[in-house]
């Protein structure tokens, strides 16, 4: 028989593998969100920087079609906890307001043109995932931080090309940072 | 009084039952996730699941992804209920209730 001392050992072991497990699960997930929205993201600035009377329906559809490839992702891993449809439902305000939020900003409060969107909405985009990155893993925040910066150089730094540096740096970013998550 | 389950209570197979066990019913885990979660070599894990399998903690399902072999080890039912019963005898043990 083992003593106490050694006996809660053995229960922070346990305690350290599953927190490492919950992690790696949240990684994997959040890594084909991230690959998900890195193509879409991509695509909708190619069109942005070849057909920008485009711009605008493409951005549309990505949005939508975006948030309906995450919600499929839910539906496919369902949460393992109790509570679980109650965090889907709060994940989906989540959305619903943080485009309200960004709508409110650039279209009613101020007018964004397209550059200053193509900036605003990354920008915001990052904040989010830097803080969630504060409670679920240091990848989020160096993404977050990552591309954030990118967008910030692109902006002040590239001329008409920017469009086309965030298909790289925004949806590029994503997609690597995706696949990098996985290996994590 | 409860026992400790020598055959989980060996660090590393407790390690490979916890992280199991964390999983949904019937999940289960590649070799190489295994091996990076645990921090164990290929041998040493491998000898491990071995133990675990041979006593019904565990199962093994082998299979190709294109040209890739890939193991899976999932706990069954009687290697969760096994793992519950150990982690339970740990708690007495903090509690007191065995010396």
């Amino acid at each position: 028989m083992i003593d106490s001392k050694e006996a809660s050992a053995a229960l922070a072991d346990i305690d350290d593998i599953v927190q490492r497990v919950k992690q790696s699960q949240l990684y994997e997930l959040a890594s084909l969100a991230a690959v998900w929205w890195g193509v879409l993201v991509f695509a909708a600035n190619l069109v942005t920087w070849l057909w920008p009377v485009y711009a605008v329906y493409a951005w549309v559809v990505v949005d939508v079609v975006g948030v309906g490839g995450l919600v499929v992702l839910r539906v496919l891993n369902p949460p393992q906890h109790l509570g679980g449809a109650a965090a889907s439902i709060r994940l989906l305000l989540v959305f619903v307001l943080f485009f309200a939020f960004g709508y409110l900003c650039t279209n009613v409060i101020g007018h964004f043109g397209p550059r200053q969107l193509g900036a605003f909405w990354p920008l915001y985009f990052m904040l989010f995932y830097t803080l969630a990155g504060l409670w679920f893993g240091y990848a989020f925040v160096a993404i977050g931080l990552g591309i954030a910066a990118l967008t910030l150089i692109g902006f002040f730094y590239i001329g008409e090309a920017f469009p086309l540096w965030m298909a790289f740096v925004n949806g590029g970013g994503l997609i690597l940072g995706g696949l990098w998550m996985r290996r994590i | 009084m409860a026992e400790l389950d020598d055959i989980i209570h060996q660090p590393l197979r407790l390690k490979i039952m916890a992280a199991l066990n964390a999983l949904p019913v019937s999940a289960g885990l590649e070799f190489s996730r295994l091996k990076k979660l645990t921090g164990a070599t290929d041998g040493n894990l491998g000898a491990h699941i071995e133990t675990l399998a041979k006593a019904g903690y565990v199962s093994v399902d082998k299979a190709f992804v294109g040209k890739k072999p890939q193991t899976t080890v999932t706990a069954t039912a009687a290697g969760r209920g096994a793992f519950a019963r150990h982690v339970a005898t740990l708690q007495e043990i903090i509690a007191g209730k065995q010396v």
